[in-house]
């Protein structure tokens, strides 16, 4: 690491006009991740034509803040309305409108708030200092190692499924075979397309997630609206997090920024992965495990210091070697691109002053996001105030709006709504669409991964043995799946009795 | 008093027109507006090259572009949208990349746009395509990966960008010429391929030069060949597959087209502009900054280009659909 590089770029990044650009993208950041239907990816694609007539430098600082903004502003509506403001929120809203509902919507807020600073300040500490090491474990991953994270996700499904397991596993299976529509990869044959091109590419997961989590809220709303009583929540408590609350999070928070950096640093997975595994991590080392998905403030930490601790991960990639870590930084990355920055290993030497105010926009943009953020959650409270009715209305207007942003398609708005009416349906019959997301999310990137494994071990499966890092997760994936059933305590049994003899 | 308040609002009206851009040229029979329908998403090659070029062409033609971004179906909605459903008065074009253009609908018969369903204006850049593998490989020639590809069929592999890419259609063009059989893993897009590659998880990497250019120079990927008709100056030491025997010369192109019957006038202003952006020295040299490969071809040598292709790679696709569908 050149420190004279390092030091320039803080010199750059102090600039008055790039401070004003980072608070700006913050506070955009919040705004966009807040509502629902509108998400980081989105926002960025829509911001950054507007930079191309800035220096590189201030459009990339401005970029950089309103992912972090981003991120956090996801988890406000998701507390607040059990909305996910953006699909990286969707596990945030397991716990945290539970949270709202008891009245504790302040803890939830001021405890996401503070989580996503501390993941992205670690995230932006490890993009600082060890960029070049962790981008070169990204050549690490290959298709068959993609192929065992994504089993190892799919395996939280069973996890997820509160209540009813069968119930959990059906939304599962459901969503993954969603996620089978569109072209083949190996081959080009469109499935289940019916000849409509606009399923070619697949079924956008940001417009089923729109669907399945906001649109039965509003319908939600509204019939309740009725009855007087309120379902969305009301505040009674302070925003500020007690640090004797913060302390007991930290290992929490610590393990679940550390999956979202290593999450962020693998292509073809992003926020919205690293907040299942994150929380699921939290569930499994929680020695109380009965207040998940009822509101436990831990399920609230976890996603949430996971999805802002992607940012700095998936940047790490990026500008080590020039490879997008997420699907937003591939927009950053155009973004340097458009200004004629060609992405490559040399982005940390000879650009290194552009890359280098990059880098300290993250950081300044978290610090950013704790002044603003305290300010913009305190403002985004008074949503509760307004009668339901209205803020169902609100929703659905997002989710239109949302729905059609993603690809500038008429049809996607449509697919949105008939993902809506059939999570309506389902939360009516008591099944969590939480496993279908994550059944879509994961379906395209097992089942490419797989395909493109077979081709180069030459229709072996021994190959996903070859590969240490695969073997691992995939023995993970097994004990994972193992613990959900019966065998996992016999197997414990004697090992439980040995102890006692002991 | 009179005088120096009207003198003052002249200046200002004066100031205002030269710095509008109406005042410039403002005649292209198109209208005020040109609206680019771009069939990926913003960030991407397709929209590094519209930013290059629109802004100086709204400066020759006097109009504003308006990008629209409709990505979906490897541009196949928007080049639909343009074909079937756009106002045919010069006022919407599409940016269009070939061969995805043609081989889009030749792979697929729900896809229903053709391309003489559209008024080529002109190519602006090639990317030729390019051999890539990892720094630590054992192929140092182009050579050593055509006898391994020899002595073990079908287990070299080779990745590329996409089934219907132009990468994937060099393979089978250079399985074709030298009668090998390579095994061909498709990734999605020209980055997870070279990323495959730099982490050896494949033998090879069939890319483009643009994608791959920034990682051959600092040493993580080996060039073994390019796709060119002649060597190219910014690799110089890498030598073309005409030079070893495979008359294979392909890339990935991108211009600009408008719907079929446009008004003549519409068509001719346009590709004057894109003449006159051509002989531009600070176009060409921010191109080259960029590691765009310059590649102008206007009007009717555009068309001639789309036709052979599409009956090039028309061919290519029934010599081998059975076997691709497997």
């Amino acid at each position: 690491m050149d420190s004279s590089l390092v030091m320039i770029g803080l010199a750059n990044v102090l600039s008055v006009n790039n401070i004003a650009c980072i608070l700006g993208g913050t506070l955009l950041g919040l705004f966009v991740g807040a509502m629902p239907g509108l998400s980081a990816t989105m926002a960025l694609a829509l911001l950054l034509p507007l930079t191309f007539s800035f220096d590189p430098a201030t459009g990339l600082s401005m970029l950089a803040s309103l992912y972090v903004g981003a991120s956090y502003g996801g988890s406000i509506a998701a507390i607040l309305l059990r909305t996910p403001g953006t699909p990286s929120a969707a596990a945030t809203v397991l716990d945290g409108f539970p949270l709202s509902q008891q009245g504790r919507a302040g803890e939830a807020l001021g405890v996401s708030l503070f989580a996503s600073f501390f993941g992205g300040l670690l995230s932006g500490i490890a993009l600082l200092t060890a960029a070049p090491l962790l981008g070169t474990l990204v050549l690490e991953f290959g298709p068959i190692e993609l192929f065992a994270i994504a089993v190892l996700g799919i395996t939280i499904i069973g996890s997820l499924a509160q209540g009813s397991v069968i119930s959990g596993l059906l939304s599962g299976g459901l969503g993954l075979l969603l996620s089978t529509v569109g072209m083949d990869l190996t081959t080009g044959t469109p499935r289940m397309t019916f000849d409509q091109i606009n399923l070619f590419g697949g079924i956008d997961f940001t417009v089923a997630l729109i669907g399945l989590f906001s649109v039965p809220q509003a319908l939600t709303l509204i019939e309740n609206s009725h009855q007087g009583g309120k379902v969305a929540s009301r505040i009674t408590d302070r925003l500020m997090p007690r640090w004797s609350t913060i302390k007991q999070l930290m290992p929490n928070i610590l393990r679940s920024s550390g999956i979202g950096i290593v999450v962020g640093l693998i292509p073809g997975t992003g926020g919205d992965t690293a907040s299942w595994f994150a929380y699921n991590e939290a569930k499994r080392f929680a020695k109380d495990k009965s207040q998940f998905g009822k509101g436990d403030i831990a399920g609230v930490a976890a996603p949430e210091s996971a999805n802002n601790a992607v940012v700095g991960g998936a940047l790490i990639p990026t500008i080590a070697l020039g490879i997008p870590g997420s699907s937003s930084t591939a927009i950053l990355l155009g973004a340097l691109m458009v200004q004629g920055i060609l992405p490559g290993p040399n982005l940390l030497t000879d650009y290194g002053d552009v890359t280098y105010t990059l880098i300290w926009a993250v950081i300044l943009a978290n610090i950013a996001l704790l002044v603003v953020g305290l300010a913009f959650t305190k403002m985004s409270v008074s949503v509760t105030k307004i009668p339901d009715g209205f803020i169902a209305c609100a929703i659905l207007t997002l989710c239109i709006i949302g729905a059609f942003a993603i690809n500038n398609s008429l049809f996607d708005v449509g697919l949105m709504l008939g993902f809506g009416l059939f999570g309506y349906w389902m939360s009516k019959a008591g099944v969590s669409p939480a496993p279908m997301v994550i059944g879509l999310i994961l379906g395209p990137v097992m089942e490419i991964s797989f395909q493109q494994s077979m081709l180069i071990g030459n229709d072996s499966f021994g190959v996903f043995l070859e590969s240490p890092i695969a073997t691992v997760l995939l023995i993970l994936a097994l004990l994972s799946i193992l613990q959900a059933t019966p065998v996992f305590r016999w197997l414990r049994m004697p090992f439980k009795r040995r102890l006692k003899q002991g | 008093m009179h005088a120096k308040a009207l003198r003052h609002w002249l200046t200002i009206t004066a100031m205002a027109i030269s710095l509008s851009p109406l005042a410039q040229a403002a005649d292209y029979v198109g209208g005020d507006e040109i609206t680019v329908l771009q069939g990926f998403k913003p960030g991407g090659g397709s929209d590094a090259l519209a930013q290059l070029v629109q802004p100086r062409l709204s400066e020759i033609l006097g109009v504003d572009f308006v990008n629209e971004y409709m990505p979906g179906a490897t541009g196949a909605i928007a080049w639909t949208r343009l074909a079937k459903q756009s106002p045919k008065n010069g006022g919407t074009i599409s940016i269009t990349n070939t061969p995805m253009l043609m081989t889009n609908y030749i792979m697929n018969d729900a896809i229903t746009y053709k391309t003489d369903e559209l008024t080529p204006i002109a190519n602006v850049v090639t990317d030729p395509g390019i051999v890539v593998v990892n720094a630590d490989s054992p192929y140092q020639t182009i050579e050593d990966l055509f006898e391994d590809a020899e002595q073990n069929p079908g287990t070299v592999t080779i990745g590329n960008s996409g089934v219907g890419g132009d990468d994937f259609f060099t393979t089978i063009l250079l399985e074709q010429a030298k009668g090998l059989s390579l095994k061909k893993v498709p990734f999605q897009g020209d980055g997870p391929s070279a990323t495959a590659a730099m982490g050896g998880k494949i033998d090879a990497s069939f890319n483009n030069v643009g994608n791959v250019y920034g990682q051959i120079q600092s040493g993580n990927l080996r060039a073994l060949a390019v796709f060119s008709e002649k060597r190219l100056t910014s690799l110089p030491d890498v030598p073309t597959m005409k030079e070893k025997g495979v008359d294979v010369v392909a890339g990935s192109s991108r211009g600009y087209s408008a719907p079929a019957g446009i008004p003549d006038e519409a068509r001719q202003q346009l590709i004057e502009a894109f003449e006159t952006l051509a002989k531009d020295p600070d176009f060409q040299a921010q191109a080259e900054k960029r590691a765009m490969n310059l590649d102008v071809v206007t009007g009717d040598d555009y068309r001639a280009m789309i036709d052979q292709m599409e009956s090039d790679y028309r061919g290519i696709w029934e010599s081998v659909k059975d076997e691709v569908g497997r």
